[in-house]
């Protein structure tokens, strides 16, 4: 491996990343993915509909479900999409809308593309970010995403049988598991919020106190619809009190 | 609308038969075309990839992740059920995105988390949230994005950047505390990342990655020793 990838006139050695992170083919590739995605999505809520009347959830209570799920992921998407829009000029289109609004996640894939360059010398980025160094970061990013769908597709199976198996011998213990590793992944993910910034943590705060507030008032005048919005209300008071806060304290 | 756990009538098997032969299927495609357009560039744009170059960067990649790749599915399993796992592993942003979405859809018609309705809400959370962000992506990233770019102010991005999980994750604690509706596990999941985040990792940097997975843990292991006994 060269420790020069910008030696004279070696293919690749061009820094004009866009010219091949914005190629056709690639995008036909990411178009690929969001259509296999919008097939798995349709496939899936099908089944539900068929399997609801034999658990007592009629189709209002499945759309309802399907309705919350999509009004509260806007606030979170749209976040998603404005870290994404920032890291085009590094990725180009395509490889930014597979690695980090699909597959992926912000911080994981851009500190794969961080350690991949690094690993051939360059900075992500800099004036030795060569067209070389973009398609190896795309594919040591590509490769490490996809370790996590292959463990997926090998362990789930494998964990349902357990689930199965512990259902049958201890049914207490599936009775429990769910609620409290949802509650132990939420405590931890948001205690280790806190110590990060002094902001970070009041905007944890807002958040929860806003959401509380929500919960309390949708239970006390018995509005179902409330529930559906609790999360993007929570999400973008605590995102605006943390602009202001930020922009305020930085200024 | 009950939330009881039943066995497992013919309509739900047939909801795993379905998802869970689907869900693999459109998983694996999804795999395959997201490693196809890389391989693509590498192999035939001319751009002077060579096999050593992936080895490096691939190894020392996969030095710092790979171990995630097999944890946070174990991590995930028991909240998300089978069928959701084809879903989350391959649209991603877990943690900020879908499980919030799927806590969102059980709160919404009261289900419980674990049980047959809580499985069916939180799939068709995660699909309303799958619609929302494929649009989102494809409009604002793939349409307008290099424009969007020069006109959203940088302060909007960099708060975007560090405040959406502490954003999130409080409200979905208190979604999460309010569905499960149990108070000794919920007290005990608190104590445990209290002290996972304050006095483990601080003392054993090494584990900072895993404080989600040490958190689901303790609080399974502890919630199941102190759980009330029906003696």
């Amino acid at each position: 491996m060269s420790s020069t990838p910008a030696a004279a006139a070696a293919s690749g050695a061009s820094t004009d990343i866009a010219a091949v992170a914005n190629s056709p083919i690639l995008w036909i590739f990411a178009l690929g993915v969001f259509a296999v995605i919008f097939v798995q999505t349709a496939i899936y809520m099908k089944a539900a509909r068929t399997a609801g009347t034999s658990v007592g959830l009629d189709n209002r209570d499945l759309t309802r479900a399907l309705r919350s799920g999509a009004i509260s992921s806007v606030g979170p998407s749209l976040a998603v999409v404005i870290v994404a829009i920032a890291l085009l000029a590094l990725f180009g289109t395509p490889a930014v809308l597979v690695r980090i609004g699909l597959i992926g996640s912000v911080s994981t894939e851009v500190a794969s593309a961080t350690i991949a360059s690094g690993a051939l010398g360059a900075d992500l980025g800099g004036p030795d970010y060569t067209q070389t160094v973009y398609a190896v970061a795309f594919i040591a990013m590509s490769l490490s995403g996809g370790a996590w769908m292959l463990a997926t597709l090998l362990l789930t199976p494998i964990m349902k049988r357990g689930g199965n198996k512990l259902a049958e011998v201890n049914p207490a213990a599936m009775a429990l598991i769910p609620g409290a590793a949802l509650l132990g992944a939420f405590s931890t993910l948001t205690v280790a919020e806190l110590p990060k910034s002094g902001l970070g943590a009041i905007t944890v705060a807002v958040s929860t106190f806003v959401m509380a507030g929500l919960l309390f008032a949708a239970k006390k005048l018995n509005a179902g619809w409330l529930k559906e919005w609790a999360l993007g209300i929570s999400i973008i008071v605590a995102l605006t009190f943390a602009y202001f806060a930020h922009t305020a304290t930085v200024a | 609308m009950t939330s009881t756990i039943t066995d497992s009538p013919a309509g739900m098997q047939a909801f795993e038969r379905t998802t869970s032969r689907w869900g693999r299927l459109t998983m694996l495609a999804g795999l395959i075309i997201s490693l196809a357009g890389p391989l693509y560039v590498a192999l035939f744009m001319d751009v002077g990839v060579t096999v050593a170059h992936i080895v490096t960067a691939y190894t020392a990649v996969a030095a710092t992740f790979l171990v995630f790749a097999v944890v946070e599915p174990v991590t995930y399993f028991p909240i998300l059920g089978q069928a959701a796992m084809y879903q989350a592993f391959m649209i991603g942003n877990i943690s900020n995105k879908l499980l919030p979405a799927a806590i969102c859809a059980q709160s919404r018609i009261d289900a419980k988390p674990g049980s047959k309705q809580g499985d069916l809400a939180a799939v068709m959370g995660i699909c309303g949230a799958a619609i929302v962000h494929l649009t989102s992506l494809l409009v604002f990233v793939g349409i307008f994005g290099t424009w969007l770019l020069s006109a959203i102010p940088e302060s909007v991005t960099e708060v975007a950047r560090m405040y959406i999980l502490p954003a999130i994750v409080g409200a979905v604690l208190v979604q999460a505390i309010a569905s499960v509706n149990q108070l000794r596990p919920t007290l005990i999941s608190l104590a445990a990342a209290v002290v996972v985040v304050f006095a483990v990792i601080p003392a054993v940097p090494a584990l900072t990655h895993f404080g989600t997975a040490l958190g689901v843990v303790a609080t399974v292991l502890v919630s199941w020793f102190a759980r009330k006994r029906a003696c």
